[in-house]
Formats: C-alpha cells, structure tokens, sequence
C-alpha cells in the first residue's frame, strides 16, 4: 500500500468537516494541516467553512424571517423526496 | 525545548486563528492548552520541519510541560514566543522560493522523459509563494524517485532553511 505524504484538494473538501470536528485521526489531520498550509484555496474554503458555521450555528428557528423559513422547509421537503 | 514557530503576520496562528503573546523587549506570556495533536496543544515544528509549515512570520519558542513528538512537528502543553527571527523577512522568503523553483526544473527536466506537465506549473506557483514552492518541488521528487525521495527533497529545504536562519 503506497504511503499517505499529501492530501489532494479534493480529499481536502471531503475531510473539511471531521477536520473542524475534530474526528480525524491526528496523522491524517497533520496531512490535512500541510496542505492548507501551502493552498490558499483550500485555506479560504476552511474558512468559508468556519464562518458558515459560526453564523448557522446560532440562528434560532424563530429569528429566521417567514420567507425564508418556508424556503428552507420547501427546499428540505424536495430534498426528501429526491 | 527550544523549536519553531509560523504565525500569520498578525501574530495570529494558521490553524487555531489564535493570537498568541508577542514578544517585545521580553518573552511573550506562557500559553497552557492540553495536548491532543492537532486538536488541541502547543504547535511548534523542529528545524527539519520548517519546509512543511513555512508561512508568514516565524517566532522562536519556549516549549515546556509534557511535549508530544510526532513525525513533523512537536505538541506542548505550555509555550511561550521568544522571539521573532528577522530573517525569516521578504528577501529570504523569495530567496527559499526561488531556489525550490529552480530545483524543482532541475528535478522535472532532468530525467527522461522529462516530466513537462510538472514543469509547467512551477513558475505560475511562484506567486504563492514558499510553503507551495517547497511542496512542488518535493512532489517532483517523489514522482521520481518515491517516498524516499519526497522526503530527502524536504530534508534538503529543511538544510537551506536552517543553516540560513541560524536555527
């Protein structure tokens, strides 16, 4: 089995999630840590990611504005079915 | 334990966005953070680790407490910046890109057949400059000639960045 050195951009987006959750294992978070190091686009992707999160993460349901609620509701009823 | 350590121009940590204790006419403040390798800890790389982290500004740093060794970095559970090393400074900088560019030509065009799709992105890279350079010309190493020989190319970006930085 070949040796892991590096992580593609593509494995970058695929891990992003358990990396900010904290549930990769520390030899593959390390890989995941060089490469954003030395790729700006994967760095602003992560970041994209945090803020995102850190936005989300704190509207209530009853902050959201009606519109938007039934949007979201409409979008996840498709999204159901599809 | 005296090591290594990258941070954002502002002071601020790549990773963690944590903006640590500058040092001034002394030592920034002791940092404390429980150690859990890339989760949580004291960050900080060893000379031969410089290439795999190099970024913006780079501090030396005091590592005390328990300390983790892992294969490119080290993990404390208590830290403090030392100082900032000047030379890590501009010149230098495009200096350690320059010469991973051009052993990276070197290491793409010099075997047969060579390899020109490697070598094409290499001075497009240039612009973003060391961390990425350094990782290029590693990876044409390793295309070559394996594991082995990614991890010689970095040993010999660690020599360059080492004996000029005086660590």
């Amino acid at each position: 089995m070949a040796e892991d050195l590096h992580l593609t951009c593509q494995e970058i987006v695929e891990l992003a999630t358990e990396f900010l959750e904290g549930e990769l294992p520390a030899e593959q978070a390390t890989l995941f840590e060089e490469h954003i190091n030395l790729c700006d686009g994967c760095e602003w992707y992560l970041d994209q990611m945090r803020t995102t999160i850190a936005t989300v993460g704190h509207i209530e349901e009853e902050q959201l504005p009606p519109e938007m609620r039934s949007r979201l509701l409409a979008t996840f009823r498709h999204w159901r079915r599809s | 334990m005296i090591a290594y350590k990258f941070l954002r121009a502002d002071g601020s940590s790549v990773y963690s966005a944590f903006r640590w204790p500058l040092p001034k006419s002394s030592p920034g403040a002791w940092v404390d953070a429980p150690i859990d390798p890339c989760r949580s800890g004291i960050h900080a790389c060893r000379p031969a680790d410089l290439p795999y982290w190099a970024g913006r500004s780079l501090y030396e740093i005091e590592l005390d407490g328990e300390i983790v060794e892992a294969p490119t970095k080290l993990v404390a559970s208590r830290g403090r910046l030392l100082r900032a090393i000047a030379a890590w400074e501009n010149q230098l900088r495009d200096a350690y890109t320059r010469i991973c560019a051009d052993r990276a030509h070197e290491l793409a065009l010099g075997v047969s057949p060579a390899l020109e799709k490697w070598d094409a992105v290499i001075e497009p890279s240039i612009p973003e400059g060391p961390a990425l350079l350094g990782f290029v010309a590693a990876r044409i190493a390793e295309q070559r000639g394996g594991a082995a020989a990614y991890r010689a190319e970095r040993a010999r970006q660690s020599a360059w960045l080492a004996e000029r930085l005086g660590v």
